[in-house]
Formats: structure tokens, sequence, C-alpha cells
């Protein structure tokens, strides 16, 4: 396994929303200000590389007919450590998120990887594996809410960027963004659950249409080479 | 009491339907929505689990959790119930009920990890709910979900004779497809018993 | 069945012992953080009482929670100048716990909103930091117990596409008020 594999795999071709399509409640629900989506983004980032970290250090010794409730056990501990420091150190964060923090543990990506990776590999494609599965997660959600935020409410980075008395970030939830267009005009209906649905569909839409897309091009060059090549042994 | 228990129940089937206002279960909303009678029994299973987890877990969390001043294991401890519940549930409904369990059997382990199950359970003691609340929400919201999948199964059953972009094919066209489905409920909210 | 039993045992013993190792590190988190969260908690509920109602300390009441299910506390300011009420009502989206000031004549000094999950952009303005916060909160100030919205005959002008949000915080306001006029 490469490490430039693994960051293609994780942001592109093997994304867990837009290619596996999975994990996508909270993906939905929480996009609404730039905001919750970098700490929902983050805080799963370390929880699946913490997991996967410990899931493919003991892969070898825990027995096979349980392990899927160690996995769960495993998860269910490292969520509840973030869970914990949240409420202590960035409270605006998890009151935002409310119940999606303690919901991670039955976020399927978590699970997935440590069932279909972690398992049998080392501990270090695993460090790398869950750092990259994360960032490609916290991606999309970034995508999500900057569209949804511009959209709904003509802002761009709610909560995080506070320029009421200049710019600067914030880190309490209490910043209003940058206002590009005034809110009366923007779509509301993009902060409620339609748009979540919509904007998650329009996204993988795309991203079908992208692969698709470039499959298509190798296929051609492939066959453009292809040709070529009996061409020349014609020619011989 | 009883209004509270009624608008409990209209807010988690309707108002704030699991689906469709709080996106809580949304994995196998799409994955087990491709035909109206699996979509049945993916939401009656839940029903049942969701009513069961909800009583169990509001037992252990005011008689053992709260006592011993263990409140910051609620996560863990509502993780493992729920799956030993599911567990427990497939073995009995396969000895004492097998016609049931044949119609839900391949649905109940996939249970485990529907986030509904879950928040639910973390609902009711965000909410501060009894007892009888916690029961009436965890199978009132149940409810929410058999309705919203089989709704949406019915829709999707239609999509098949509809035309759309190639690049739609799939889960996007059935996310386009929920979410108009999301606009409908949204005509319930305001909705209030008082 | 002996091999079985064992088989079982074997199991059960390492999915307890890595329960148990589990469960030690979240003890060991928990007591880390336990301090720092009930501070953040209850510094919330106290600067949402400076907000509304500036005073040194605040003198915890009792009422009649069977006649006022919202209000979860009264508070007393500490040198007479009026009450400070934690009320949780039901929004569009979840409960919203909030405080309102009450002085002495049983006028509203003001509000602020501590919890909610309304949503982003339209309900959440009540609670936000900008423009439209608050003005939206402004309007309470000098309310009395009449309080209601500007559809219902009152002068409070309800956010944009947030009627259910407004009617909920000005109820709250209004129950304030009366939990304050019925300690006398």
């Amino acid at each position: 396994m490469n490490i430039k594999k693994q960051f293609q795999e994780g942001l592109i071709t093997n994304n867990p929303v837009l290619v596996q399509q999975i994990g996508m409640c909270a993906t939905m629900a929480i996009t609404t200000t730039l905001f919750n989506g970098v700490g929902m983004g983050l805080s799963v980032l370390i929880i699946l590389t913490c997991c996967n970290v410990v899931v493919s250090a003991i892969r070898k010794i825990i027995p096979d007919e349980i392990r899927l409730a160690i996995f769960v056990v495993v998860i269910a501990g490292f969520v509840t450590i973030v869970d914990l420091l949240l409420q202590a150190f960035l409270p605006a964060l998890s009151s935002a998120l409310g119940v999606f923090i303690p919901l991670i543990v039955v976020n399927c990506i978590i699970i997935g990887r440590a069932e279909a990776f972690c398992q049998k590999n080392t501990v270090s494609a695993s460090f790398f594996d869950g750092i990259f599965q994360g960032l490609g997660y916290t991606a999309v959600l970034v995508v999500m809410c900057v569209f949804r935020e511009l959209v709904g409410s003509g802002k761009f980075g709610g909560g995080l960027i506070d320029v009421a008395n200049g710019f600067r970030f914030t880190l309490d939830g209490t910043g209003g963004g940058i206002q590009i267009f005034p809110s009366e005009y923007g779509a509301g209906i993009m902060n409620l659950p339609f748009g979540g649905f919509i904007t998650l569909g329009l996204l993988i839409a795309v991203m079908q249409y992208t692969l698709k897309k470039s499959a298509k091009k190798k296929a051609l060059a492939a066959r453009k080479a292809a040709e070529e090549k009996a061409k020349q042994e014609e020619d011989e | 009491m009883l209004t509270n228990i009624l608008a409990i129940s209209l807010g988690a089937i309707l108002t704030n339907n699991f689906i469709f206002s709080q996106f809580l279960g949304c994995c196998p909303f799409l994955g087990c929505s491709s035909k109206v009678d699996t979509a049945a029994g993916m939401g009656l299973a839940v029903v049942f689990v969701m009513g069961l987890a909800s009583a169990i877990c509001w037992v252990i969390d005011t008689y053992i959790l709260i006592p011993l001043g263990l409140a910051f294991l609620e996560t863990l401890a509502f993780i493992l119930v729920i799956a030993a519940l599911v567990q427990l549930v497939e073995m009995f409904l396969k000895k004492s009920v097998p016609s049931l369990y044949s119609a839900l059997g391949i649905y109940l382990p996939l249970i485990t990890t529907n986030c509904a199950v879950l928040g639910v359970v973390l609902l009711n003691v965000q909410n501060n709910y009894n007892f009888i609340e916690s029961v009436v929400y965890g199978v009132t919201g149940g409810l929410g979900f058999l309705l919203a999948i089989v709704l949406f199964a019915s829709v999707r059953e239609r999509i098949q004779f509809a035309e759309y972009p190639e690049c739609f094919e799939g889960f996007p066209i059935c996310l386009v497809s929920a979410g108009l489905v999301a606009l409908a409920f949204m005509g319930f909210s305001g909705m209030k018993i008082f | 069945m002996s091999a079985d039993v064992k088989k079982i045992l074997r199991l059960s013993f390492i999915l307890f012992l890595i329960c148990a190792i589990t469960a030690g590190i979240l003890g060991v988190v928990n007591e880390v953080t336990k301090e720092r969260i009930y501070l953040q908690k209850n510094a919330k509920t106290i600067e949402a009482y400076t907000q509304v109602l500036p005073a040194e300390r605040y003198e915890e009441l009792s009422f009649d929670k069977a006649a006022f299910p919202t209000v979860d506390q009264v508070g007393m300011a500490s040198d007479g100048s009026g009450y400070v009420v934690q009320t949780t009502v039901s929004g569009a989206q979840g409960s919203i716990t909030m405080v309102a000031g009450v002085d002495n004549a049983y006028l509203c000094t003001g509000i602020a909103i501590i919890e909610h999950s309304e949503t982003s952009g339209l309900g959440a303005n009540a609670a936000s930091s900008g423009e439209v916060g608050v003005k939206f909160r402004a309007q309470f100030v000098g309310q009395g117990e009449d309080i209601a919205l500007s559809k219902a005959g009152g002068s409070i002008e309800a956010l944009t596409g947030a009627t259910i949000t407004s009617n909920a915080v000005t109820e709250a306001v209004a129950t304030s008020i009366a939990v304050v006029k019925s300690l006398g």
C-alpha cells in the first residue's frame, strides 16, 4: 500500500460519502454552517484514526467471533473521550452538534474501515487510512456547508469567522460569518432538511459524472493505444 | 400526562420525523427502500427494537448508571445493550415466532448500526423523559420511521419509470426525491397539541 | 460440551477485559474533564443572568413547579433590583432554554438564550450575536405580562420564517413574568 494511492482513495476514488455512500445521516444533518462541518469532520478524523490504529494493533489477539463487539467497544470508548473533551473545551461545538457526536459510534465509516481495512493491514497503513478517509469525509462536509450556507443565507464561514470586530477566527461559535449577499435574498430552504438531501444528491451526481467521464477518457485512451499498437504490428 | 404523550407521539411521527427532520436512520432508509415489502419489514423491525431499547436503556440509565455516577458511560452502555438486544430478539424470534423471524430476519442485524435506535435512546436521556414517555417516544419514533420508509419506497418504485440524467443513477436520484418528500413533511411543522 | 463452555467463558472474559479497560480510561478522562464541563455549563447560566439583569449574586427562590412546568429556576438579584427566571420551552426543532430578567414593576429587563436547536439561519437568529438577533431580543425589554407577537395584537415582531420560535420565546417571557408575580 503506498501513501499516495491511499490519499487518492480517501479523497476521491473511494471517498467514504461520495463513493462508498456511508455515514450519510450526520452529513446531511449538521452541514448548515462551516463551524459545524469542520468540527464534525475533524472529530470523525481523530476518532477514525485512533480506532484504526488500535484495531489494527490488536487485530491478531482478538478472537474472530467477537471482533465486531470489540470494535464497537473501542469505537464507543474513543467517541466518549472526544465527546467529553469537546464538552469541556469547545462547549459551543458540543451543543451545536448535539446528539450527533455520540452517534459517531454507529457511523458506518468507522466500523466499516475497521472491518474492511484495519483487520488486514499494518498499524501504519491503518493510521494513514484513518487520516485520509477522515480528510475525505471532512472535505465533503466542508463543500456541503459552504454551498448550503451560501445559497441558504448568503454567508461564508458562519460560526468560524468573525468580521464584526475585524477579521478573526473564532472557536466559540459566535462568529457571524462573512455576509456575501443579504440573507433576505437567500433560499432559506437550503438550511432545512430538504437542502441537506438535495445538496448531497447533487454532489454525488457530480462525482459520478466526473468518475464516469474520466473512466471513459481512460478507456478511450486505452483503445487508441491498442489501435496504434495493432497498426504498428500490421505495418511491421 | 395524556396531552404530553399525544404531543410526543405526534412530534415523533410527523413534525419531528426521525428521517425527514432529524436525519436519524438515513443509511437503512436509503439502503432498504427499493421495494415496499422489504421497507415495511425493516420499518416494523425498527419499531420493535426502538421501543424495547428505549425501555431497557431507561431502566439501566436511571437505576444503574446515574446512581453510580457513571453517566459518562452512557454511550458505551447503550450501544452494547442495543447490540445484545438485537441478538436476543433474533434468537427469540428464530425459536418461537419463526414466521416473523423469516420476515424480519435479514434486517435484524442491520438495526444495531441504525442511528435512529441509538439516537432515540440518547434523546430520551437528553429530554429527561420518564419511563412511559421514553417508551412512547421510542415506539412512535419507530412508527415515524416506518411511515417514512414505506412512503419513500412507493416513491422509489415509480422512479424506475422516470427519465433522469445518467449521472443521477442510483443514490443521487433517491436523495433528491427524499428531499422532495421531506419538503412535503415540512407541511406538518407548526402543528401543536396543547 | 465442556469445550464449548470453555470457549464461551474465554470469549466473555476477553470482552469483559476490553470493556473494563475502556471504562477505566473513560473514568480517567471523565475525572479530568468533569470540573471543566460543570463550570462551562453553569458559566452559561450565570453569564446569561448578568446579561439580562446585572447583579453580584443571585439567590435561588422556590416556586410552584406544578403551576409553571416550563420554569427551571428563579433567582433574585442580591441588590433587590429584580428577578431572573430560567425557562425551557419547546421551539420549532427542540427545546429552547433561556433566561429572562424581570424587574420589581413586573416588566422584562431583557432576555438571553442559553441553549436551543432551532434551524440555523431562521429560528437560530433568536440567539445569534448578529444584528437580527440583537434587534429581536431588544424588543422584549420593557414588556409586561400582556406581551404578544404583532400578529396576535402585541408589539413583538416575529423573526422572518420563524414564527414558532418567536412565539415560544414570547410565551416564555410571559411565563417568567407570571411566575415572578406569583411569588408576590
